[in-house]
């Protein structure tokens, strides 16, 4: 029992990881109706200038101050995704207003391939780790329910805690801000939107930056569990049928997509993996997408298209 | 109906002509609009008044001409600006925001309006609470004018065509603007529905003397409720004056009942 409560809690800290991701992606869908498959490379950038700050900051004005380097190094990560966010809008999506989704998630993926190789360009392709000061030692609860206790990871409990507050603040900002209304009147009819008075461009300048900021709080955690490299992308994949499952304009969907998944595939890989020969984890999620397609494909939360005829 | 008071010229369009490719889609077209009247654009099929309205509204950006409102005179409007200087508007085709709630959809027509810092808002505290409250309320009163009561928190998907239409006009009332715009507000509707969206009409420049340019096919509606018609065919302006004055106008005639040749 201790054993499979171990396994769904793994399952559980993976699942938020793919979560964040996956934010990102519903965040720009629903405030933009832009398909965002840059989300992935979004997260390996903010994870490469945190992580290459976080050292050169130090070394330029000389502080010894980790907390501080990381503060700066967040800051200035934060910068370069605005910077990021204003020059999408400005030399990408400005241009395809009123365009078709393909046309726009076309121009993403050429986002996707100029991102990776700037990112890599500008902050060097080699593994680089984050050091935000996350405890790494194991935890032992509930050891007077099972013998020995669980074996939980600090680092997971505190990532899961950013994550429910991050969640959490979004949720307030779409829903109760004036702002927020106005992002979700974009993404429902941008001509409507613009006839009052809410200026497109600026809006699309805010969402890509919100999204900008999911990105780097999920690279810092990725980055500090498996350091900063190439993989995160891949690993941000994941976050697409997290999406599927979730639905793709509902933020608590993306969370449970998260979840499920996270779940799904550990409990899957351990219970499954023996008797079918193993690696279920590399392929669980996808496979659960699709089935999730054949029978429900606005997902768990998505808003059902009914299309007049 | 009192004798409504018209007021000096507020809108005026000067010479606008506007193509798309070798297309042109209006040529020339001169008119004004005074402050408090119901100013009608008619004309048959494709006669251009989407792209005159599109024009004003800044939609479009004409090739030639300029359109001037409340003294400043402009090359060509812009959204944004549009709406901040008091002009709204409602869509022929529906575009409303269709995962809203009818509350959601009117309250966005306040979104220029809300002054309160961000973070305030989210937290619901302080003087944030009370504006919100304010611009509530102001919500409230479009929605019991427009008798959408029992709608609010329906998502405006749901509604039927002309209660949709309704809300459209909602959320360009909820700007309170000095000019508005409405593109083809009976299209689609039944007589009842008809006779409700002209009756709201006539209510809001009534009752708060908003200045009302309006397309329209119908041209019963038309001659009945505005003070003054543009008449518009193959982009050309063909007719303007008081809807008597049009009505017997020989071009206009022809354009809507074809010559004989």
């Amino acid at each position: 029992m201790a054993f499979f409560l171990e396994t769904v809690f793994g399952g559980l800290m993976a699942g938020m990881l793919y979560s964040l991701v996956a934010l990102g992606f519903v965040l720009i869908f629903k405030a933009s109706g832009v398909f965002n498959f840059a989300q992935g490379a979004m997260v390996l950038f903010a994870a490469l200038a945190m992580a290459r700050f976080s050292e050169w900051i130090p070394a330029w004005i000389g502080i010894d101050n980790k907390f501080l380097a990381n503060a700066l190094a967040f800051v200035v990560a934060a910068l370069f995704m605005l910077a990021f966010a204003y020059l999408v809008e400005r030399w990408v999506l400005r241009h395809l207003v009123n365009q078709e989704g393909v046309t726009l998630l076309m121009a993403t993926l050429g986002i996707t391939y100029f991102l990776d190789g700037l990112g890599q360009t500008i902050f060097g392709s080699a593994v680089y780790k984050i050091d935000v000061g996350m405890p790494k030692e194991p935890i032992f609860v509930f050891d007077t329910v099972f013998e020995g206790g669980l074996l939980v990871n600090k680092e997971d409990l505190i990532a899961a805690l950013v994550a429910a507050c991050l969640v959490m603040a979004l949720s307030l900002f779409f829903q109760k801000t004036s702002t927020g209304r106005a992002l979700r009147a974009v993404a429902d009819d941008h001509q409507a939107a613009q006839s009052i008075g809410i200026p497109l461009n600026r809006m699309w300048v805010i969402v890509w930056f919100v999204a900008g900021l999911t990105a780097l709080v999920a690279g810092i955690i990725w980055g500090s569990k498996i350091g900063v490299q190439f993989s995160l992308t891949t690993v941000a994949l994941k976050a697409l049928p997290v999406i599927i499952l979730g639905g793709l304009t509902s933020v608590p969907g993306a969370i449970i997509g998260g979840l499920i998944i996270g779940v799904g595939e550990k409990v899957s890989e351990v219970y499954l993996g023996p008797m079918i020969g193993g690696g279920i984890e590399l392929w669980f999620a996808y496979v659960l997408a699709l089935v999730f397609l054949l029978f429900r494909p606005q997902g768990l939360f998505g808003e059902k298209i009914i299309d007049r005829v | 109906m009192t004798q409504k008071k018209i007021g000096d010229v507020i809108l005026d369009v000067k010479n606008i002509s506007l193509s798309f490719g070798g297309v042109k889609a209006l040529t020339d077209i001169s008119f004004d609009v005074k402050e408090h009247e119901i100013r009608a654009i008619i004309g048959p099929n494709g006669a251009g008044k989407s792209s005159m309205l599109n024009c004003i509204n800044g939609v479009y950006k004409p090739q030639e001409g300029s359109i001037t409102f409340r003294g400043q005179t402009f090359r060509h409007m812009n959204s944004h600006q549009v709406a901040l200087m008091g002009v709204a508007r409602t869509f022929q085709n529906l575009a409303l925001f269709k995962g809203m709630s009818v509350l959601d959809n009117i309250m966005s027509g306040r979104n220029l309006k809300i002054k309160s810092n961000l973070l305030l808002q989210a937290l619901r505290i302080g003087p944030a609470q009370r504006e919100e409250f304010a611009h509530r309320e102001f919500v409230e009163h479009i929605i019991d004018f427009l008798e959408i009561q029992p709608f609010r928190k329906t998502p405006v998907g749901q509604l039927p065509y002309g209660l949709q239409k309704r809300v459209d006009l909602g959320r360009a009332l909820a700007m309170e603007p000095a000019v508005l715009l409405l593109d083809e507000p009976m299209a689609g509707m039944n007589v009842e529905e008809k006779q409700d969206m002209c009756r709201f009409v006539l209510d809001v420049n009534d009752e708060f003397g908003t200045t009302i340019v309006l397309i329209e096919h119908d041209m019963g509606v038309v001659m009945d409720i505005s003070d003054r018609v543009v008449v518009l065919d193959y982009g050309k302006k063909i007719g303007d004056g008081t809807p008597e004055e049009v009505r017997n106008n020989k071009e206009v005639i022809s354009a809507y009942l074809g010559t004989s040749h």
